[in-house]
């Protein structure tokens, strides 16, 4: 087949089925896609520089707004980098509640991708479906820490607020609901016919593939790499006895699959976190020193850093956020778009990798 | 104002399209509008579609704090929406800017120094009630004296 380019089709910055302003530019012949381009550059607040030498009670609200999808998360691995600098130990009780919440954060995001993945391939319904067990993930998340998006639950050495046995009841009801919904629209999910012809076979991503283009999170274990998981190497996590979810086929099928999946996760290791919740301390002591790390953590969407600076008086002397957006943003514009057979396909692969501008670009 | 024309203008707040423009929120505004379209609150059960058209919108939701790369394209998108027309910014970032207006900051809010601004909701993000609430708010007042010019 001879390659030339037909047309130069933009999609975007402003695009009904993103959520965000971004625009990839398609070169293409006939509906074939030959090569996409990412044009980023909407969304760049400069927040890394807002926080430098600000001390650190400021700065981990500022990074809960690096993104306020996963904020949970930003917000623990910035608080968890300043722990490991000054050595300050948390209660177990603490550390529990801490997944507790974190997990309910990468249950609405999850969704929430779900949602958009839906309603991208014309599936309104099960979106719909989906929106509405968000908000009961919302509910929750709202009843323990008092806020919907940005919580600002954790801090140096706990939590904020405990969890009282009434709202431990109510969790626990919560998730049992969710689990139900969730495993029933998961259920329409697989067995759809036009989310089928929609889905399987579209966007593949070799395991190969995956690591020469350092995907991470549910991209990279949609295409079988379980590995890639960082809860893997945080202590709560390894005595809850964490084993990830994956998938081997790579396509957006597998990609949407492995979210449900987590979401379902998320509710049994919420359930176990329940069940070892003793009474104790949510607070221990100590005030944030003087060091110097780099902190990663497993958000939503994948590998999250922080190189995180901070002198004696605990002001952030130097600060870098990496997200996990960039890279499956970039592998999905050089190897799963390229050789779509439908435009339609490259807004609905885009948005199977759950690509978050306000992350990527801070 | 003809009998015609205003009994055009009753039923047209009734039935409002609303277009949504982030220029540079860290998300939460975002998916707070989003969540507008779930069942729970449902969004069209009061006559509002919301749809990423800015030629067929009546109100542009602005979220987010105004940066650098919108310079110019907002008002372009402003002047694409058809008469009659209002903005309500959504959140703190195109009121004041939060906690982005600090120094050595990109972002130049408030929005109102590009576009008019109808309503503001304030919140870091406001609850989706809040959203709908000034919507409903608005509808009425955009198209109480609009008179088609010929």
């Amino acid at each position: 087949m001879k390659k030339t380019v037909d047309v130069s089709i933009p999609l975007g910055p402003i695009h009904p089925c993103f959520k965000e302003p971004a625009r990839i530019k398609c070169q293409t012949s006939g509906e074939r896609v030959l090569s996409a381009e990412m044009e980023l550059g909407y969304m760049k607040k400069g927040i890394e520089r807002i926080m430098k030498g600000r001390p650190w009670q400021e700065v981990m609200f500022l990074a809960e707004r690096v993104c306020g999808i996963c904020s949970v998360i930003h917000n623990m691995v910035f608080i968890e980098a300043l722990e490991k600098i000054s050595v300050i130990d948390v209660p177990e009780r603490a550390a529990l509640l801490r997944v507790i919440v974190n997990e309910l954060d990468r249950m609405q995001s999850h969704t929430l991708a779900n949602f958009s993945y839906c309603y991208t391939i014309e599936h309104e319904t099960l979106g719909m479906y989906l929106l509405d067990v968000r908000e009961k993930v919302m509910d929750l998340l709202e009843l323990i820490t008092g806020a919907r998006v940005t919580c600002a639950y954790m801090v140096p050495g706990g939590v904020r607020f405990d969890l009282r046995p009434e709202d431990a009841r109510r969790l626990s009801a919560g998730i049992d609901r969710i689990e139900s919904d969730v495993t029933r629209f998961m259920k329409m999910f697989e067995g759809g016919p036009l989310i089928a012809t929609r889905s399987r076979g579209v966007g593949i991503l070799t395991r190969e593939v995956a690591i020469e283009a350092h995907t991470v999170g549910p991209t990279a274990r949609g295409s079988g790499m379980p590995e890639i998981d960082l809860r893997l190497r945080h202590p709560t996590y390894q005595a809850l006895g964490f084993s990830p979810e994956y998938r081997e086929e790579g396509d957006n099928y597998a990609r949407i699959m492995v979210r449900f999946q987590e979401i379902l996760q998320s509710v049994r290791l919420i359930r176990q976190c329940l069940d070892r919740l003793v009474p104790g301390p949510i607070r221990g002591g100590g005030i944030p020193g003087a060091g110097e790390i780099a902190y990663s953590g497993e958000a939503p969407r994948g590998e999250l850093t922080y190189f995180l600076k901070t002198d004696a008086a605990g002001r952030v002397l130097d600060i870098s956020i990496q997200t996990p957006s960039i890279m499956n943003i970039e592998a999905c514009c050089h190897y799963l778009i390229v050789g779509a057979t439908s435009l339609a396909d490259v807004t609905s692969t885009f948005v199977s990798v759950d690509p978050c501008i306000a992350c990527t670009e801070r | 104002m003809t009998l015609l024309q205003s009994l055009k203008n009753f039923v047209r707040s009734r039935s409002i399209h609303v277009s949504y423009v982030d220029v540079g929120s860290c998300n939460g505004c975002d998916i707070e509008v989003l969540a507008c379209l779930s069942p729970r609150y449902d969004i069209e059960q009061y006559g509002i579609y919301v749809h990423n058209n800015p030629r067929e919108a009546d109100i542009l939701l602005v979220i987010g704090a105004y940066t650098p790369g919108w310079e110019g394209k907002l008002a372009t998108l402003w002047e694409k929406i058809p008469e009659p027309k209002a903005a309500i910014a959504i959140g703190n970032c195109p009121i004041s800017g939060c906690l982005f207006n600090r120094p050595h900051t990109y972002v130049d809010p408030p929005v109102a120094k590009h576009i008019p601004i109808a309503a503001e909701v304030p919140g870091c993000p406001p609850r989706p009630t809040e959203i709908l609430a000034a919507v409903l708010a608005v509808a009425p007042i955009v198209f109480r004296d609009f008179e088609v010019k010929r």
